[in-house]
């Protein structure tokens, strides 16, 4: 089949794409600091021996490992609004699965790479007079960060693609705009070819970026 | 004499293990006794117990004449806030040294002064220093834990315990993990300190160091101190069946007595 590459109506588009970038952005930024942040709690939560803490945080993590990303952001926006007092718009929608997503591979990395610790480093620290929270602030949590560090960066590059799922509420992330764009064009080649690409831009250097920290991790390691 | 340690009907048990079934110790300052035993025998259990990385089941722990932690209706009680600073006081060097990885030798030496101690940074230097030159690595202040030998790191462990300026020293199978031709180097180190007067416990599977550093050796079987004396009652003289099983385990190849 011929085709006759035309991109003079992508350029045409270029600010809608701008915001389907600027969104598409904003929600993967937003989700991964909350994500890294409530993760810890979660973690935390989980690493518990209080089964009234350790329950909930294990039944919230499996949950949502266990789950499609884009399930959780459909019924987020879908099923939630109808049985809570609240309005959701898309945004906050794609912001909830995502966001509680990451929140449960970011807890099960922290509570991973605490554990990854040898028991040894616990005792030593103990043994020379330090409390819980200096063990874990000193001498544990500097060597498992360490340790984190690539699956969370590994996270930050998937979060970035996980963001497309949003178009399918309609929020006006990327693949939403490419999405509008294409049908109105009717140009999915060139638009699709581009949107791939704006993705790919974004995202080797932080795969690139990936791939050397946990080569410079695994020699320093040794 | 004045009393560092005294142990008292001391147990524990792990779940229906039963390791210690009732240790009754006294360690001297300036003494350094020597615990041996086979393995299983409960001696790093009774160690573990003496900074409480192992809670007592039951039976009292004195130390430089204070009891530890509170009684309560007859049992102990022992609470972390009692515990971190009866740790300070006590020094530990593991089988497997534990340093901290992220930390230069001079880093974890410097650790406990200043986290537990919270010295002046110049004074945390100052002991950092002291202590490394001590064991003989005046050298590897800077170095990371990976770039140094087995016996080197020992030897950073050692310091980093006698940062803290303990009361007591507790030794774990300091060289069990090394290779042969390291022990030499960490048991110098500790017969130094023995030497200088430092109290010490040690766990230990050497014994012709044991017969030349100790004031007292216990033979531990089965949870209980089945015969202890003067290492030449235990080491030459045994009078228990037990323990001279044990010690002909440990002496079936014997070089004769060379000149050097």
């Amino acid at each position: 089949m011929e085709h006759t590459w035309d991109f003079s109506s992508i350029l045409a588009s270029r600010d809608l794409l701008l915001v389907g970038l600027g969104n598409t952005i904003r929600l993967g930024v937003l989700c991964l600091v909350v994500g890294l942040t409530a993760g810890l709690f979660v973690g935390a939560a989980r690493y518990s021996r209080n089964r009234l803490i350790n329950w909930p945080a294990t039944a919230f993590i499996e949950v949502f490992r266990n789950t499609p990303a884009l399930v959780q952001i459909m019924w987020f926006f879908f099923a939630f609004p109808i049985i809570s007092p609240f309005q959701i718009d898309a945004f906050t929608a794609a912001t909830l699965g995502l966001s509680l997503n990451t929140t449960a591979f970011c807890a099960e990395v922290y509570r991973g790479g605490i554990q990854s610790i040898h028991k040894g480093q616990w005792e030593a620290a103990k043994a020379i007079g330090m409390s819980y929270s200096q063990q874990m602030r000193r001498i544990i949590l500097p060597q498992a960060i360490a340790r984190m560090i690539p699956a969370f960066m590994n996270r930050a590059v998937e979060l970035m693609k996980m963001t497309s799922l949003a178009s399918v509420i309609a929020f006006g992330e990327l693949m939403h705009q490419a999405k509008a764009i294409s049908t109105y064009n009717f140009n999915p080649i060139e638009t699709y070819t581009v949107v791939a690409l704006i993705f790919f831009i974004m995202i080797y250097p932080m795969a690139m970026v990936v791939q050397r920290v946990e080569l410079h991790l695994r020699r320093s390691d040794q | 004499m004045t009393e560092v340690l005294r142990i008292e009907n001391l147990h524990k048990s792990f779940g229906a293990n039963h390791v210690l079934k009732g240790i009754d110790l006294v360690v001297e300052k300036g003494q350094a006794v020597v615990l041996i035993g086979a393995s299983g025998s409960g001696k790093s259990t009774l160690l573990r117990c003496v900074n409480f990385l192992e809670t007592p089941s039951d039976g009292r722990v004195w130390l430089d004449g204070t009891l530890v932690g509170h009684q309560s209706n007859g049992a102990m009680d022992y609470r972390e806030s009692d515990l971190i600073p009866i740790r300070s006081h006590v020094g530990m060097v593991f089988q497997h040294f534990n340093l901290f990885p992220h930390m230069t030798a001079r880093q974890n030496v410097m650790e406990g002064p200043r986290t537990v101690l919270r010295l002046s940074k110049a004074e945390c230097i100052e002991r950092g220093e002291k202590y490394l030159r001590k064991v003989g690595l005046a050298e590897k202040m800077d170095a990371y834990p990976s770039h140094l030998s087995g016996g080197q790191q020992q030897r950073v462990a050692i310091a980093r315990a006698l940062a803290m300026e303990p009361r007591l020293m507790l030794f774990d199978e300091a060289t069990s993990a090394l290779d042969p031709e390291l022990v030499g180097e960490v048991l110098q180190t500790m017969k130094d300190l023995a030497d200088e007067g430092m109290t010490m416990l040690i766990v230990t599977h050497e014994l012709g160091f044991a017969y030349s550093v100790s004031d007292k050796i216990l033979f531990l079987h089965q949870g209980l101190i089945h015969e202890q004396g003067t290492p030449d009652e235990i080491l030459v003289r045994p009078s228990q069946t037990r323990t001279r099983e044990f010690l002909r385990g440990h002496a079936t190849f014997r070089l004769p007595d060379a000149e050097f």
